[in-house]
């Protein structure tokens, strides 16, 4: 065994003295699946660097205190001061910036105080513009955004809630902002000083008070969190520490790592098949040279040795090139990403997801390799007095296989092992095999009914068809590496298609146009009466709002519910809750049923069945609220079956009346109007109610089909590695068979044929392989994608045939620039040279 | 153009050269050959390698362009058509028999001879070239694939393949040169055997002096020019 390797060692360097021209393919192949593979596993390190070195500016301290509509009370921030500790109040909540013109724009408000910000620095441009209240005129800074969305500039006044602002700055930098999709709208930022002027908080509006604290030097900030919420805390406060500075993004981050993970490993397999079939036509043209060694006395595992260490060599290469590859192509990632991560990376060097692709890439190598390999050993020294000196079909020995499967299974057990959700990972490697077999009998079906259709007399046509089915034709590799290549991209732009559908153009007609959030108790007839005498709207509804968070289900803390993994965001942070005597329109009880209109007993719940399932929680069950600092065990009455898409209010929580009535609360009301109103309304109930904000559901949507479309950029760029794979391994394919098509040319020419002739078979080839490996692409991708909406994502999923079509067509479009680039080389060449006697 | 005066001959060549263009430089291979066949004849081209037979093949073929001189073939001015009309021209007028077959491998057999009447449109074609084959002996043979074929079986099928579509003119360069001696004679019975029968006008390249004795009439030549055209022996015995 040692003595092969030695040997084989020996062998394989005489041989790469000549170059690896035929391997070529090979070191490309896994150099750009690696390069995929590295480039999302430093991107995503280097983001979550940029989280944890940069946790205590996002958070905005060493500890954030998130007390739910009102402001920590004195003693509270009396301990933190006594104890040494500095402490930053923030407030947020949502409001309109009204610009001299009247045009005007939800935005995210948020008042500081002089602390902020404990870490990190604000930056204004300009640089020394101040918030400070000059005379009358308070200050603001807003993002960009706004400014441009306003056509304001510093210097002019903007209007929010009842108070008159001077614009003094557009926010370059805010360094406790995670980057985070406008959804409700963007940044204004005001001194705390000013916010009583707005007349925005009022009792039961969305606001939320935050804490920051920096803790004493060499105290822990964990320890000074639980003793202040032990002594001044209540079951509404949420206290974070820095390493928890943003929950949401990580989640964000390993969702979408492990897409783009998998994209690059469907470019890496698209690799494989181009290594399995770059080192069958490099062994084929090295067969004379086995049977020569095997003829002079090479042992089966000297043969073995001398080709797998070249194949090694090759493949450790392209794992090089593809791990700096894919290195710089993290540069340019997070500059073309920059905006969409919600932290800005620590480029950096990264050793674990770089060996983790280097392994991914040798794995891939030798599970691709080995067979070939294993079936070059088997040519016998006889071979060399035949004519043509190749790999024997059928089987390698026992040991090959073995190894062969071993690889395999390790490639899997790799792609399992490292995944955020095993499950969806599996899914993958097993959608990958059902494809690649997909892809071989789809070739299988092409060549049979091509040798069926061998008698047409169409010559061109007939030319064409036996290309594909003639012995040793390449149809099974091109068509697999074409069509998986071609599967991926499918499934991305229907799984994206799908998502895009869903937000957009799915839109229920019955829509609102808007939404109010913060309407006073004592302002709703008037909003409502104000609201219905608008020209062109046709629908008002509204319903009282107030914030809980679920703290116990049937007695049991919510941090200990066991809870299904689709449900258990719900258990975190606040939810909606609402009363009302009769159940909301079109509601669909499917469990339980509603209290009578009149209803003045215990407090009894209407709940989401969906999430009741999830927590195993039923008719009869308590749930334990926690409104404004105070429990209420709600008694579950009823489920209902919510149907969030159509956009109407929905309440996963509906109380009995009675006791929620007495509680501080606001209401929230939908309007729908025709399109040309809907400015004018938006702008006649701000500017009758200056602390009601008004959100443009179009608005919205749009601000999230922009998230969405930014995300299928960085989807589609990483899958077109799989395509880009899938084209190197036919064109490599096409390669490897030019010298033929160049000699069949020149006979065919010499027989009579024109040239538009030979285009015209070679068109049929390629048409026809194209034409086949786009169907079954959008075949499998339409299947892939089904099953990533819906039990990923859990939405519906939808055919999309334009999206297919465009899918068809491209592939037949490549396959026939590449055939017919193919065949204009052969055609080029000059029949005489080739003809004469060798 | 179709060729009126059946008494005319079928090749006409005038002062053709023909110079290579190598790396090194430009190659002069033919240097003024005149050259005048009739129908029907057969004519065995003779000469040391390098001396240009297979140049003057191939520009009968219209496989290559003549550098200077007139070209006319089965009454057509070769020096005036363009490559696809060449191609035509071939089709209908010229068979060729190659010492290396240049069969395709990836047709069989049938497919391989009945690719030419394909090309011109003949719906008999797969008819055409089984009758063809069985002609040379290879009846048994036609859905054989060339690798699967001995050299002699490969070279009936080119002969088959030449013959098929019955040219007028029929080429061979060296048709025996990978072939053992008797398999060599068999083929060279068959090639002769059809000419005769079809009355076609042969010009065969060879190197075996009992080969070209066969032909009617023997040309010579030598560093690119005729150094002599005469009847053969045989024929002169005759």
């Amino acid at each position: 065994m040692l003595a092969d390797i030695a040997l084989g060692a020996r062998l394989a360097r005489r041989e790469l003295r000549g170059g690896a021209r035929g391997l070529r393919i090979v070191l490309l192949c896994l150099a750009l699946g690696v390069a995929a593979l590295a480039a999302v596993g430093t991107l995503r390190s280097a983001t979550e660097a940029g989280l944890a070195a940069d946790g205590a500016r996002i958070l905005g301290g060493d500890i954030e205190v998130e007390v739910p509509y009102r402001p920590m009370p004195a003693e509270a921030r009396a301990w933190v001061a006594a104890r040494g500790g500095a402490l930053s109040e923030v407030v947020e909540m949502r409001g309109m910036a009204v610009a001299p013109g009247g045009e005007r724009t939800l935005v995210e408000l948020k008042a500081v105080d002089g602390a902020y910000p404990l870490y990190g620095e604000l930056v204004l441009d300009p640089p020394d513009a101040t918030l400070a209240t000059r005379g009358d005129r308070h200050g603001v800074a807003v993002e960009r955004a706004v400014a441009e969305r306003l056509g304001v500039a510093p210097g002019t006044t903007l209007r929010i809630g009842d108070a008159t602002f001077e614009l003094r700055a557009v926010i370059a930098t805010e360094p406790d902002r995670v980057a985070s999709p406008a959804v409700l709208g963007p940044r204004a930022m005001i001194l705390a000083e000013a916010l009583p002027a707005t007349g925005l908080i009022q009792p039961g509006s969305l606001v939320e008070y935050d804490y920051r604290i920096r803790v004493p030097a060499g105290e822990s900030p964990r320890a000074f969190g639980a003793a202040l919420q032990a002594a001044h805390g209540d079951g509404g406060w949420r206290v974070r520490y820095a390493d928890q500075a943003a929950p949401g993004v990580n989640r964000f981050l390993d969702r979408a790592a492990a897409f783009l993970t998998l994209a690059g490993l469907s470019a890496l397999l698209v690799g494989g098949i181009g290594v399995a079939t770059g080192v069958r036509g490099w062994l084929d043209s090295r067969g004379r040279t086995i049977a020569t060694l095997r003829c002079l006395g090479a042992p089966a595992g000297t043969i073995l040795a001398t080709y797998l260490i070249q194949v090694l060599v090759l493949a450790a290469v392209g794992i090089a090139i593809g791990l700096v590859a894919g290195f710089g192509l993290t540069w340019l990632a997070a500059q073309a990403l920059a905006g969409t991560l919600p932290v800005p990376p620590r480029l950096g060097f990264y050793p674990a997801p770089l060996a983790l692709a280097a392994l991914y890439g040798l794995l891939t190598a030798l599970a691709f390799a080995l067979w070939p390999l294993g079936r070059a050993q088997r040519i016998p020294g006889a071979a060399l007095f035949r004519d043509m000196v190749q790999a024997q079909p059928g089987w390698p020995s026992r040991g090959i296989i073995v190894a062969n499967a071993l690889a395999v299974a390790a490639l899997v057990a790799l792609v399992v092992g490292t995944a955020e959700q095993p499950a969806f990972a599996i899914g993958f490697c097993a959608g990958a095999a059902a494809t690649l077999l997909l892809f071989r009998v789809g070739a299988s079906a092409l060549m049979w009914v091509a040798r069926r259709l061998r008698h047409v007399r169409r010559p061109a046509l007939r030319l064409g068809l036996a290309n594909l089915h003639r012995p040793g034709a390449p149809t099974p590799v091109m068509l697999v590496a074409l069509g998986i290549g071609l599967t991926t991209l499918a499934a991305v732009a229907t799984i994206e298609g799908n998502l895009r559908r869903q937000i957009t153009n799915e839109l229920p007609d019955a829509a609102p146009s808007f939404f109010f959030i913060d309407i006073q108790s004592d302002q709703a007839a008037e909003f409502d009466r104000l609201a219905r005498a608008q020209p062109g709207v046709q629908q008002v509804r509204r319903v009282p709002s107030l914030r809980a968070q679920i703290v116990a289900v049937n007695g049991v803390p919510s941090d200990q519910v066991q809870a299904t993994e689709d449900t258990r965001w719900a258990l975190r942070g606040d939810r909606g809750l609402t009363y009302a005597a009769t159940p909301p329109e079109g509601a669909r009880i499917v469990a339980g049923q509603w209290w009578p209109a009149d209803y003045n007993g215990p407090p009894l719940v209407s709940f989401d069945a969906r999430l009741a399932r999830g927590w195993g929680l039923e008719v009869g069950g308590t749930l334990t609220v926690n409104v404004l600092g105070r429990d209420i065990d709600l008694r579950v009455a009823s489920l209902r079956d919510i149907e969030y898409r159509n956009l109407s209010i929905n309440y996963a929580m509906v109380a009995s009346p009675g006791l929620l009535e007495a509680a501080p609360h606001t209401n929230i009301a939908t309007i729908r109007a025709e399109l040309p109103a809907e400015s004018r309304v938006l702008r006649v109930l701000t500017d009758a109610f200056p602390n009601i904000s008004g959100i443009r559901v179009r608005d919205a949507l749009e601000a999230v089909a922009g998230l969405l479309e930014r995300i299928g950029t960085a989807l589609r760029a990483t899958s077109s590695l799989t395509l880009l794979a899938g084209m190197l391994v036919l064109a490599g394919a096409v390669a490897a068979g030019q010298r033929r098509r160049v000699r069949d040319a020149v006979v065919l020419k010499t027989v009579g044929a024109t040239r538009s002739q030979i285009r015209a078979a070679w068109l049929v080839e390629f048409g026809l392989l194209g034409l086949v490996a786009g169907l079954l692409a959008a075949a499998a991708g339409s299947a892939a994608s089904w099953a990533v909406v819906r039990f990923v994502m859990r939405g519906e999923w939808a055919f999309l045939p334009g999206t297919l079509a465009v899918t068809v067509a491209g592939c037949v479009a490549l396959t026939l620039a590449l055939g017919y680039i193919g065949t204009a080389l052969a055609l080029r060449v000059r029949p005489a040279p080739l003809l004469r006697n060798e | 153009m179709p060729d009126t005066a059946d008494a005319a001959p079928l090749i006409q060549a005038e002062g053709l050269v023909f110079t290579a263009t190598a790396m090194a430089g430009p190659v002069p291979v033919l240097r003024g050959v005149d050259l005048s066949v009739g129908r029907g004849e057969a004519v065995g081209i003779v000469g040391p390698s390098g001396s240009g037979k297979t140049s003057l093949l191939m520009l009968l073929a219209g496989l290559e362009r003549p550098s200077a001189g007139r070209l006319r073939v089965a009454g057509q001015d070769l020096g005036a058509m363009d490559e696809d009309g060449l191609a035509r021209f071939r089709r209908d007028q010229v068979g060729i028999v190659f010492q290396a077959f240049h069969l395709i491998p990836t047709m069989t057999a049938l497919e391989n001879v009945a690719v030419p009447l394909e090309f011109a449109g003949r719906r008999d074609a797969f008819d055409r070239a089984a009758e063809a084959l069985r002609e040379v002996g290879l009846g048994h043979r036609l859905d054989h694939y060339p690798g699967q074929m001995s050299g002699g079986e490969q070279q009936r099928t080119a002969l088959a393949r030449a013959v098929v579509a019955e040219p007028r003119l029929l080429l061979a360069d060296e048709p025996t040169g990978n072939l053992d001696r008797g398999t060599g004679t068999a083929v060279m019975d068959l090639l002769f055997g059809l000419r005769q029968r079809l009355g076609t006008t042969l010009l065969l390249i060879t190197h075996d002096p009992l080969l070209a004795e066969r032909c009617e009439r023997q040309v010579r030549i030598e560093d690119g020019r005729i150094v002599s055209d005469a009847p053969s022996l045989r024929m002169a015995a005759e």
